[in-house]
């Protein structure tokens, strides 16, 4: 599986606001940016130039990986709004 | 439509949606609200829904009306190396017969079914809901936020079945931080077979199906991979504890490319086409984790109540799920019936689990969260046990051991005497 083709295998209904809001500063400092490759949807890429995380919330399974790891607390992460979202069709 | 409601069940998934069906039936106001597009859209699992008395009794004509695949004929744990596996097969007519040990299930369709049903008792079903925070007055809660249809939902008492990741819970002071050293996270990619193809290949007739866990094809982190037959698919995956997951740095995807490539499972799933991944987090810290059950004018449900098990062999959840929803709408009955929504009328609750086989099996594995840590479960004692096999039937000219002193001398050699024996000690508490 390649994870590249992940909008044609899952469907997302896209919310023009993101559920997930990454606090860029306290990313900055951190020494695992193990969010990056422990999500399970490939949403965080980790700039070593700019040293800045970003977050592609569009395809986010909401699992609730990178929540759980994330020890510095740097993740505002909640639920999308109603219906929004990942929207599995047979799994 | 009342205005307040007597219970508000947030999530509408096996353990909210069986609570509503009680709750609808003893002739109450129920709300059940649900994030997704419809229920299930947001829920996945590896893919079997086990058996399960409550279910039976609710809704005895659910194996001819409900939404599902296989019933599970044959179940096969699988020790795995990159080269090899030693695999246990067991293959019973007893599970031919009905009420079947379980079935395969698409969590859409089944989730939707089973909601379905609920509304036709005459619960209200609102999807598009995702509840956010929780109301509380003088210390009790008394409803939720949501946010989707913005606006505030009121009843007496809420039944949170939100899921492993329950926010609810967390915010009415019910639990602490979600800890990663208690979760895993499970990773599936949905595969297209046909029917004929799946019964050749894993040697099924009809609609029997097949449950495959592996072990030792996760690279050395905790966890373990699956795979269950559905009628025209195969749902094929790996669980991996979250603390593992981060200490390895690795994508859990790429873990599982490796194990999809491996000689055994390519072999299995040859021409399958992808129809869709999945992840989502699953409670996995057992007795020890659990919440607090409830509190005044709520109560906790299904993976938000911690609700599961694994013991390497069995991993049960739905089943509990759906039994605690139900146990959790007796409660309500009761409360609403009393008109005392007091953490005091609703500790029922927890005295009808602790009654109930979901508690008792809670409390009998209770060491098995613990042996799930052991790191040389997963790597070191598949390929012990593979060393072992192929040196058992290997025919080459050097002289053989007996048994005991084959199995002493390859473990010896990738184990610490030491550590052979704490690792003993420590499976033997978790399942003998």
């Amino acid at each position: 599986m390649n994870i590249e083709d992940l909008q044609q295998l899952t469907q997302f209904q896209v919310d023009e606001q993101p559920h997930i809001i990454v606090n860029k500063e306290i990313c900055k400092s951190c020494d695992h940016h193990a969010c990056v490759k422990a999500c399970p949807a490939n949403c965080y890429t980790f700039n070593e130039e700019t040293k800045l995380l970003s977050v592609v919330y569009e395809t986010c399974l909401e699992c609730g990986t990178c929540y759980v790891i994330c020890d510095k607390g740097a993740l505002d992460w909640s639920y999308p709004r109603g219906g929004y979202g990942v929207c599995y069709r047979l799994t | 439509m009342a205005k307040y409601f007597d219970v508000i069940i947030v999530g509408a998934g096996p353990a909210g949606s069986l609570a509503a069906l009680k709750l609808a039936r003893a002739g109450l106001n129920v709300y059940l609200l649900e994030r997704g597009k419809y229920p299930g859209a947001k829920n996945m699992f590896g893919g079997l829904l086990h058996n399960t008395p409550v279910l039976n009794e609710m809704l005895p004509d659910f194996p001819e009306r409900a939404p599902l695949e296989r019933h599970v004929y044959k179940k096969v744990l699988a020790f795995m190396t990159p080269t090899s596996a030693v695999s246990l097969s067991f293959e019973n007519e007893n599970f031919e017969q009905p009420p079947y040990n379980g079935y395969t299930v698409f969590r859409p369709a089944f989730d939707s079914w089973l909601a379905g049903e609920a509304v036709k008792a005459g619960a209200l079903l609102l999807c598009d809901c995702t509840a956010e925070d929780i109301i509380k007055k003088d210390g009790q809660v008394t409803g939720v936020t949501v946010k989707g249809r913005e606006g505030e939902m009121r009843g007496n008492i809420i039944i949170a079945a939100d899921g492993a990741l329950s926010f609810l819970a967390k915010k009415a002071g019910l639990r602490q931080d979600f800890k990663s050293s208690d979760m895993g996270v499970g990773i599936k990619l949905l595969l297209g077979l046909n029917e004929a193809t799946i019964n050749e290949r894993f040697h099924l007739v009809r609609d029997q199906g097949a449950d495959i866990s592996f072990v030792g094809m996760t690279d050395g982190i905790r966890g373990g991979g699956f795979l269950y037959t559905n009628r025209e698919s195969v749902s094929v995956g790996m669980v991996v504890h979250l603390d593992s997951l981060k200490a390895a740095g690795k994508a859990p995807y790429e873990v599982l490319n490796e194990f999809l490539q491996h000689p055994q499972i390519r072999k299995l799933i040859k021409g399958a086409v992808p129809l869709e991944y999945s992840a989502h987090l699953i409670p996995e810290g057992g007795f020890t984790a659990m919440p607090q059950l409830y509190t005044d004018g709520m109560m906790v449900a299904g993976d938000a109540a911690g609700l599961c098990y694994t013991n390497g062999i069995n991993l049960e959840g739905i089943n509990l799920a759906m039994t605690s929803g139900v146990l959790a709408a007796e409660t309500a009955i009761k409360a609403i019936e009393a008109g005392d929504f007091s953490a005091k009328t609703l500790s029922l609750y927890k005295k009808k689990l602790d009654d109930s086989f979901i508690m008792k099996d809670m409390k009998t594995f209770k060491n098995a969260a613990g042996m799930m840590h052991l790191e040389r479960l997963f790597q070191t004692y598949p390929q012990v046990l593979a060393s072992i096999m192929e040196k058992m039937y290997r025919v080459d000219g050097v002289p053989r051991s007996k048994l005991l002193r084959l199995a002493r001398k390859e473990a010896l050699k990738e184990v610490g005497l030491k550590d052979l024996i704490v690792d003993g000690i420590r499976i033997g508490r978790a399942l003998l």
